[in-house]
């Protein structure tokens, strides 16, 4: 089995935009291959491997010594491409062609366990060296899998839980089981392939499954006729939707996406382990800043989960915590019929003996969410306004006497969410796009009035359509006044609205505002740009709201 | 050094303009004298005065816009004099009937380009070389990242494509004159052997090749399809344009692709919006514009139809080749 037939499969996965074509295809990949090559495919696939052996840079630098190629020209294509790996195997076309030698049929086995490691012993002469003969003796096909493992940017549009659904299909088992497998460590070997797809189901596997996730619904205007003394109100946090399971003394985290994500958290798994019962609670994960008691940004937490088995300063750099807001399961009592009220009160209750009763200290980990205690709906209303302060996105109102029933069931939750700031601004630099969006300029900045001068205030990437983006692309490269590398400044023209979370001072910028998430929510081609706001309005919104 | 007005043909208001000879080359305005280098639209605009090309490109332009435009028609290789000036249309394998154009006046020869490809295709005529002082050439594909693949490899792949989805309709978007034919021609020679559809536009202009001479696979008209399940397993040839929008809620279980040079590049195929993209292009790509601005011998060299500025500074600093740019 080659690696010829895994280049095919990642060309299928790229051009097929049906999932279930996609886990067909990968069934049968599985299906007909070696379960070494398919557990080398499944650490690839799921991201496992991130490995970088040599950089793209040096890819560059490498080509363009071997075959005389000047760097300005790779460094051009590279604009239009997005990926220096890709890159590199288009410009290989032009170069490999004539070549006499033997093509190979290396195992992706092979390639991954024994050619490409054993790179990193060579000195740069000899890598280079080897890295040429690899690209004229690879068939044409196999250089763009190869230039991405080697740079560590091996990425197709297949998600764990895809993979994860193959393997449920082809060996007929609950997807939730072969989560549980792919967690952890996972070798490429020919066990752990069988074990991936081993019939027989322990007991521990059963254990860990979650139940399925409750979700709210954006309120609607007929629960303010309600009585505010039906309702439980919490904070709506801007973190990973999670339940934490502990049976039989095993503990798990599961995401709403039904990722089991352990790997990423091993401190709170850990000090979870401590406590004498077994549970499910469902709550919230948050990256969390303990001295002012609130949640850092969602960003930092994307980044942290990103990070499989972080290290201890990562840890610290980035401590989390569990905030838990209802109990789903006690010492095996499946407890989601009673009332929510009641349920809490459980919460509460066993949270208190574990803070006493467990030997570790736990609660700089793990804290129950506290509740909200509006007066009346406008009251709730002001706290609703509030919710910038402590980093949360607004309210979540709960019926207290709901039970806890399964997905985005209407009466139940609620989500109060607040409104963005919004400012109109001036479009003034366009940058080049990387990946997907190469070749098309799609990374803006804006600029708010100080007096008669237009100042930069915020880039944003996200928001428009990709008619839009088009449509401004065109309008970009026509009013371009000057071209510094990739960027360009432009004829002030276009105004759009801009919405963020959350504006501060900032003496980093020229404007002396940061403001968080800044997306596009509106082209505004009614406006002309002496309709834009001015950095006065920006300033006038950061006193508002503190 | 000569002035930019100096030179025999230059570009004025976005359109390359003889002076001497009042001749504009595809111009995208009214003008008195066109000269016509192939009868895509974006090189046709109405009311010109008179168009002169060649037979095929006359014919293949009626065929669409209709017989009332007044076209004077030349062999290739046949000269004809406007003003003291000696003009000849020559192959130049973009689709049937497309040309470059070769201007000699007071001995200096200028050739224009037109949009070319030197790679194999048996619906028109091969790429001639023709030597010339001056060259000026469109530059469409004009990075090394372009380096197309043989068009029966892609025609294999497409027919790959299309038996390994038996359960599907293939849908594959393309130029509907020229590409079109050249990808029915292809596909001929490929193991798929099903049915094949066309679009109103593109059954026409296969009709017109064939009434020309090139052998083209009959297809049947997607129009006079009688009910929908017999579309299944087979392919249909579609123009681009009715890729968006409601068209495609005529079929149901459908896979789609594009067929064009830009499709080899990732990030394009992917924000396509089509499931597949086959790289397949009538111009030519970089190796392509290198050997024909190499072949030509021409000394000076204009670019236009693209992203000339890696493509010029290539030539001045390997080739030593004098890029000039025109002043737009």
């Amino acid at each position: 089995m080659s690696l010829k037939k895994f280049s095919e499969l990642f060309g299928d996965l790229d051009s097929i935009n049906s999932t279930n074509n996609k886990i067909e295809v990968l069934k049968n990949y599985f299906l007909s291959n070696d379960p070494i090559d398919n557990s080398w495919a499944i650490y690839l696939l799921t991201g496992k491997s991130n490995k970088r052996f040599i950089s793209g840079r040096y890819l560059k630098n490498i080509f363009s010594q071997i075959y005389e190629y000047p760097q300005w020209l790779i460094d051009t294509c590279y604009l239009k491409v997005g990926d220096s790996a890709e890159v590199i195997t288009l410009l290989l076309k032009n170069k490999t062609n004539s070549r006499k030698k033997k093509l190979s049929n290396i195992s992706l086995n092979e390639l991954l366990s024994e050619t490409i490691p054993a790179l990193s012993k060579l000195n740069e002469e000899e890598k280079n060296l080897e890295i040429k003969n690899l690209w004229e003796t690879l068939p044409e096909d196999n250089h763009l899998i190869f230039n991405k493992i080697l740079t560590g940017t091996f990425r197709v549009g297949v998600s764990i839980g895809l993979i994860t659904k193959s393997i449920s299909k082809l060996i007929n088992i609950e997807e939730e089981i072969i989560s549980h497998r792919l967690m952890g460590d996972f070798k490429p070997s020919i066990d752990s392939y069988e074990f991936l797809i081993n019939k027989n189901i322990n007991l521990q596997e059963l254990n860990s499954k979650p139940f399925p996730f409750l979700l709210a619904n954006t309120i609607e205007d007929k629960i303010f006729k309600n009585s505010i003394n039906d309702f439980q109100f919490e904070w709506k946090y801007d973190g990973i939707r999670m339940q934490l399971i502990k049976r039989s003394g095993n503990v798990s985290l599961w995401t709403r996406g039904q990722e089991l994500v352990n790997e990423s958290f091993p401190e709170l798994v850990e000090k979870m382990s401590h406590i004498k019962d077994d549970f499910v609670l469902d709550g919230e994960l948050l990256v969390w800043n303990f001295k002012e008691k609130i949640a850092f940004d969602f960003s930092l937490l994307q980044k942290r989960i990103n990070i499989k088995s972080p290290t201890r300063s990562i840890q610290i750099k980035y401590p989390i915590i569990f905030i838990a807001y209802d109990l789903l399961e006690i010492n095996g009592r499946d407890i989601r019929e009673i009332k929510l009220e009641n349920r809490r009160i459980e919460l509460e209750k066993y949270f208190l003996k574990w803070q006493i009763k467990t030997e570790n200290n736990i609660s700089d980990i793990f804290k129950i969410c506290d509740l909200i205690f509006p007066k009346d709906w406008p009251d709730a209303l002001t706290y609703k306004e509030k919710s910038r302060e402590n980093n949360t996105e607004g309210l979540i109102i709960k019926k207290k006497a709901s039970i806890y029933s399964s997905g985005r069931k209407k009466g139940i939750w609620w989500k109060y969410k607040v409104d963005p700031m919004q400012l109109d601004a001036v479009l003034i630099y366009a940058k080049g796009g990387s990946g997907r969006r190469a070749g098309l300029y799609t990374d803006y900045s804006f600029a708010l009035w100080k007096d008669k001068e237009l100042i930069k205030f915020a880039s944003a990437y996200s928001g428009l359509t990709n008619i839009e983006i088009k449509e401004l692309d065109k309008w970009i490269r026509k009013n371009t006044i000057e071209k510094f590398g990739p960027v360009r400044s432009l004829k002030p023209e276009m105004v759009f609205e801009i919405s963020f979370e959350k504006i501060q001072i900032s003496k980093r910028h020229k404007s002396g505002i940061a403001v968080r998430f800044p997306r596009i929510t509106k082209w505004r081609k009614d406006k002309k740009i002496n309709d834009a706001d001015s950095l006065e309005n920006a300033y006038k919104l950061m006193k508002k709201i503190s | 050094m000569r002035t930019k007005q100096e030179y025999l043909i230059r570009y004025k208001d976005g359109n390359l303009y003889c002076e001497l000879g009042d001749i504009w080359i595809d111009p995208s305005k009214p003008v008195k004298k066109a000269l016509i280098t192939h009868a895509h639209f974006d090189h046709f605009t109405f009311g010109c005065e008179e168009y002169i090309s060649t037979n095929e490109t006359a014919i293949l332009l009626k065929e669409r816009v209709g017989d009332n435009i007044k076209i004077k028609t030349f062999e290739y290789g046949e000269e004809f004099k406007i003003n003291g000036i000696n003009i000849s249309f020559h192959p130049s394998g973009h689709i049937l009937g497309s040309s470059q154009i070769r201007f000699i006046f007071a001995e200096e020869k200028w050739l224009i380009s037109g949009d070319f490809k030197l790679q194999k295709d048996q619906t028109c005529k091969q790429y001639e070389i023709v030597k010339t002082d001056y060259l000026i050439s469109e530059c469409t594909f004009g990075l090394p990242i372009f380096k197309w693949d043989e068009s029966n490899k892609i025609a294999n792949d497409i027919s790959k494509w299309i038996t390994n989805s038996p359960e599907k309709t293939s849908l594959l978007f393309c130029y509907s004159l020229g590409k079109a034919q050249r990808l029915l021609n292809e596909i001929s020679q490929t193991n798929f052997k099903g049915n094949i559809y066309s679009h109103g536009s593109i059954h026409k202009m296969n009709n017109s090749y064939r009434e020309l001479g090139i052998d083209i696979k009959d297809t049947i008209k997607i129009e006079n399809k009688k009910k929908i399940d017999e579309l299944k397993g087979s392919l249909i040839l579609l123009p681009p344009s009715l890729s968006k929008g409601s068209y495609l809620k005529n079929f149901k279980n459908i896979q789609t692709a594009f067929a064009s040079g830009w499709m080899s590049i990732r990030a394009l195929r992917k924000r396509s919006g089509y499931d597949k993209g086959f790289a397949i292009s009538d111009h030519a790509d970089w190796d392509g514009i290198l050997e024909v601005v190499k072949k030509s011998e021409a000394k000076n060299v204009f670019f236009h139809h693209g992203d000339s500025e890696a493509l010029s500074k290539y030539l001045v600093e390997k080739e030593s080749i004098n890029v000039l740019l025109f002043g737009k």
